[in-house]
């Protein structure tokens, strides 16, 4: 029985995150900011020049990756209990193909999302 | 410190690449392939015994990638960007955004290799299987190739 809700955990968490990164990578949602040189961390998104002068703000480039991650683990640990929580009839008729759709379509989206930086010209 | 974190974290990930790879073939090689060939021999090894392998291996790489990064953007991001090296760049974000959907895909590449077999289940174990190795060729050479651009201590 445990055997069985980790495996819809393990399903209900790949997607959802994949799926969850992509979109607070697109709307900028970090669960927190990351100031590398600094060694500061802020709740939330913080734009480098909300914290210094916006001719100073290479000198404190902030970092969201980390916390996109986490925004994107958090809604997925979710997803992840709620799917081991309900009864397996449930999630029997789910394709298990999600499994592997939403990842491949979520990355095509962080290729999207990433595509202003190769128009950008020397 | 940033060198020997970044060619710690090269080295693991040439063994995560090596593990990643042998399993993904095996799986898309043909199951009636010749047994003396290449791809026969390469089908007799128990790919399932790679899984725990590649999931420490992926995990320890990833966790090392996460600690570089920090100083990457520091020290190189800043000089990449006034040398213009967006492409560069671009490619580098690319390999980060696939390595956290690879990470959080772990639980389940776990469990598809643990599962009885039936037909859907081993198309999505080797497709699940084949997107963690894109992933990782994919960071593994756009990191090797970022760092011949520009590597720490340039």
């Amino acid at each position: 029985m445990y055997q069985r809700a980790f495996h819809r955990f393990a399903f209900a968490f790949g997607a959802a995150f994949a799926l969850l990164y992509v979109l607070a990578l697109a709307k900028n949602l970090a669960l927190f900011t990351v100031y590398p040189s600094f060694g500061v961390v802020v709740w939330g998104t913080h734009l480098a020049h909300d914290v210094v002068d916006p001719a100073l703000g290479f000198l404190a480039p902030a970092m969201y990756w980390y916390g996109w991650a986490a925004t994107a683990a958090l809604g997925a640990l979710v997803v992840g209990v709620l799917a081991a929580a309900i009864p397996a009839r449930w999630t029997r008729w789910i394709w298990q193909g999600w499994l592997w759709v939403v990842p491949a379509t979520a990355m095509l989206g962080c290729v999207y999302l990433t595509l202003p930086w190769f128009s950008l010209n020397p | 410190m940033a060198i020997v974190l970044v060619i710690i974290h090269g080295l693991v990930a040439v063994a995560l690449l090596g593990a990643i790879t042998h399993q993904a073939l095996s799986s898309w090689a043909p199951a009636s392939a010749r047994p003396g060939s290449f791809f026969g021999r390469f089908r007799t090894v128990q790919s399932a015994a790679f899984t725990n392998a590649i999931i420490v291996l992926y995990l320890v790489t990833a966790t090392l990638g996460a600690i570089v990064y920090l100083y990457f953007r520091v020290e190189i991001r800043p000089a990449m960007e006034q040398a213009s090296r967006w492409e560069a760049l671009g490619f580098f974000d690319l390999k980060e955004h696939f390595m956290a959907i690879g990470l959080a895909l772990l639980p389940a590449y776990f469990v598809c290799w643990r599962q009885p077999r039936d037909e859907g289940s081993t198309r999505t174990r080797t497709v699940l299987t084949s997107i963690l190795a894109f992933i990782v060729w994919w960071g593994f050479l756009v990191g090797h190739v970022m760092n011949n651009i520009r590597g720490f201590g340039a």
